[in-house]
């Protein structure tokens, strides 16, 4: 595998050879080739221009698992992603060749109950980028499904177009929750997640944002974003009490809404507790499978708990977002890398180290 | 202090002492006199004539305590209420002396936030009967607001109109959780709670209710109340993943699940046997901390849903039991009088469970 752009040109049967990132292994990846399936009537290729890294890909990639997903064979590994259509299938009539489009991951199945009733992101036969065992789209090119490709606005960059997946984590939590110009939002977490929910939520029109964080920089970041307030807080659990009465004052009145963008018992409890009579917790963070937390206190102030996973019709939204300027993800690229061994390793360090590290980006 | 049945208040100097039970200390209650506030304008006094016991009320003779409420000093006992209207005052335009009313206890603030919204069981200054320090309603009169006194239709009786406060909570729950024709449900617990939840469902329309419990004898009291199936369990945590199995096999899919007594093993099962996109109502106070679950549950965005007593809910119950739609008498077990030896004998019993459902007491 070669170093430089050339070498990803090689012919063989007068056909680019399909190139793409593979997990082999824990903390082995390795770009080789991969065989698109044949072109459907409904589907569309795309030459992927655009993809970032998420926490998942990284987990992934550290210990060939996520949650009860797990990495039995090779796998092609990334899910945020954007490009330009190469070819469209004979039905396909809402794409041409040329269209710079943002992919949204996941094939569901459009025949359970589920999908039908619209929670599509629920299926139980849904095939998503880079969950095992579905191929991802670190690539040079994938074929999906037309409707899963949205069209970028002339505005709208091709970066800008693969951090529509992220964006739409934020977004689906925020109509979960109906966030609004009357909700206060607390957001536990300042990484990409929790940024990417402080931009919806301020999208949506939330009054007040107050954002919290063991780390001091993400906080900084979190204000240059927009938050109205910030809050450093510890990985102490006897810390909490002290912590929600800060968070409380922050924000001055009542929070009705917070979104656990960690997902650790801290996290959640001290959201639980912060969170007015009557609001709602949005637990985003998946990090923990089994969280001990004052669940009673709060179900008796009739506090709620929705839970989110990924997200369902939010392409559109999130495109309107960026084209009218109400959205600006770009501040939370930080790093960019190119599609070479090398660079595939480096970028996934990178990633994986996060710190100054928000959103790590390939440009093919 | 009368015997049995129907029991008159003392009398002092021609005019009638109103005696109550009230909690003096832990597991001590005592028959003394209550005095009543003078009548506002807009309040009514009511003679007691049915109250039932409440799991809280054993609480707190046993403890002196439920969750954050501290008895610190005596207070009077029980919330259950119904009664007849003996006096209005000058304002009250729609109750008159002789009517019959069931009695929502809490008294609100009308004035917050909250209580504009209409989430008024959430006000931070709510005072409810017998919750400390306002006193209860074992009493033989209480004064009262004319609007928190419902008149009871030809057909329901006081006891029926006591039954309005637990079957108040099933329904607060089966609104928060919007149950209809298409929500399979799942309730945890077979107890009053559980019993009133089940009877509420059912009246929302839910096509298939399934319960479970530990103990037999309340799982075939909620099968002759309705329940389509019933699942016994255990209280070990390891046999959670196969007690799911049983329960989706009595159901099919969960939609909605009501944990009516709050403990780790039921809130875990609930969480693992809602299906994807459905709602947990935590309605049970058992622990405070728990340890659940919680993320593979919000990762296929099943939602807690908390439940705090309930709001709005008289008129609804009543037309309930108006129209046959919800017979709550089956729950009433045992029934006791007002006097000194009969509130102890009844305590006990509410306390003990078992074959005791509800306990009655008739004034």
């Amino acid at each position: 595998m070669g170093h430089n752009d050339d070498e990803i040109k090689i012919s063989r049967d007068e056909e680019e050879e399909n190139m793409a990132a593979w997990l082999l292994g824990i903390k082995t990846l390795k770009i080789q080739p991969y065989r698109l399936p044949s072109l459907g009537p409904q589907d569309v290729k795309v030459r992927i221009k655009a993809l970032g890294i998420c926490g998942s890909d990284v987990h992934h990639f550290k210990t060939m698992r996520c949650a009860n997903f797990i990495v039995k064979k090779p796998m092609v590994i990334g899910h945020e992603c954007a490009g330009i259509i190469e070819e469209i299938g004979s039905e396909v009539k809402s794409l041409e060749v040329g269209d710079r489009v943002a992919l949204e991951p996941g094939i569901s199945c459009r025949r359970c109950n589920l999908c039908k009733n619209g929670s599509y992101n629920l299926c139980p036969e849904m095939k998503f980028f880079g969950s095992p065992p579905t191929n991802g789209s670190l690539a040079h090119k994938v074929v999906h499904p037309a409707n899963l490709c949205f069209k970028l606005p002339e505005n709208v960059s091709l970066e800008e177009g693969a951090m529509c997946e992220p964006l739409s984590v934020g977004v689906h939590a925020c109509r979960r929750a109906t966030v609004g110009p009357e909700t206060n939002v607390l957001i536990m977490g300042s990484g990409p997640i929790g940024l990417v929910t402080l931009l919806a939520a301020r999208a949506f029109g939330a009054p007040r944002i107050v954002i919290v964080d063991v780390d001091g920089h993400r906080l900084s970041i979190a204000e240059n974003l927009g938050a109205d307030a910030t809050v450093q807080v510890s990985t102490l659990e006897e810390d909490a009490v002290a912590e929600v009465v800060k968070i409380q004052n922050a924000m001055g009145s009542g929070i009705d809404v917070s979104f656990d963008c960690v997902g650790f018992n801290k996290t959640m409890s001290t959201a639980l507790a912060a969170t007015r009579s009557g609001g709602k917790v949005c637990l985003i963070g998946l990090a923990k499978s089994e969280m001990t937390v004052p669940l009673t206190p709060a179900a008796a102030r009739e506090v709620d708990v929705i839970g989110i996973f990924r997200y369902r019709n939010t392409w559109p939204l999130c495109l309107e977002f960026l084209r009218t300027g109400k959205i600006d993800v770009k501040p939370l690229i930080t790093h960019r890398f190119g599609f070479s061994q090398k660079e595939v390793e480096d970028a996934f360090e990178t990633s994986a180290q996060g710190g100054n590290a928000i959103k790590v980006m390939f440009n093919l | 202090m009368g015997k049995g049945g129907m029991s008159l208040g003392e009398m002092k100097d021609g005019e009638e002492v109103n005696m109550a039970a009230w909690l003096m200390s832990l597991n001590t209650l005592k028959i003394q006199p209550f005095n009543l506030p003078p009548l506002g304008p807009y309040d009514v006094r009511v003679r007691m004539k049915a109250v039932g016991i409440c799991g809280s009320d054993v609480h707190y003779l046993k403890t002196m305590r439920c969750a954050d409420f501290v008895v610190k000093e005596p207070m009077v006992i029980g919330h259950e209420c119904a009664g007849i209207i003996e006096e209005v005052g000058s304002e009250v335009k729609t109750l008159v002396p002789g009517d019959r009313v069931a009695l929502e206890p809490g008294i609100s603030c009308w004035r917050c936030n909250l209580c504009k919204e209409g989430r008024y069981n959430l006000c931070p200054e709510m005072k409810f009967f017998a919750t400390p320090p306002v006193h209860g309603s074992l009493a033989n009169q209480v004064v009262h607001p004319a609007d928190l006194c419902f008149k009871l239709p030809e057909n329901v009786s006081l006891e029926e109109g006591a039954m309005c406060e637990p079957l108040s909570v099933g329904v607060h729950a089966c609104r928060r959780a919007n149950i209809g024709p298409e929500t399979n449900v799942l309730i945890m617990g077979a107890g009053p709670i559980g019993l009133v939840t089940l009877l509420a469902a059912r009246a929302f329309g839910a096509p298939r209710i399934v319960i479970v419990d530990v103990d037999n004898y309340r799982l075939s009291v909620a099968k002759d109340l309705g329940a389509d199936d019933i699942v016994k369990v255990s209280i070990n945590l390891q046999d959670v993943a196969e007690e799911v199995a049983q329960i989706h096999k009595a159901m099919g899919r969960v939609d909605v699940s009501f944990d009516c007594a709050g403990f780790n093993k039921t809130m875990s099962t609930a969480l693992s046997a809602t299906h994807a996109g459905g709602k947990v109502c935590l309605v049970g106070m058992g622990h405070l901390e728990m340890t659940v679950p919680l993320t593979p549950a919000a990762a296929r965005e099943v939602d807690v849903i908390g439940i705090f007593r309930y709001k709005n809910t008289w008129p609804l119950c009543l037309e309930f039991i108006r129209s046959g739609k919800i017979d709550v008498k089956p729950l009433i077990t045992h029934r006791f009088g007002f006097s000194q030896k009969e509130v102890e004998e009844a305590f006990e019993t509410s306390a003990r469970g078992g074959t005791a459902i509800k306990v009655m007491f008739n004034l």
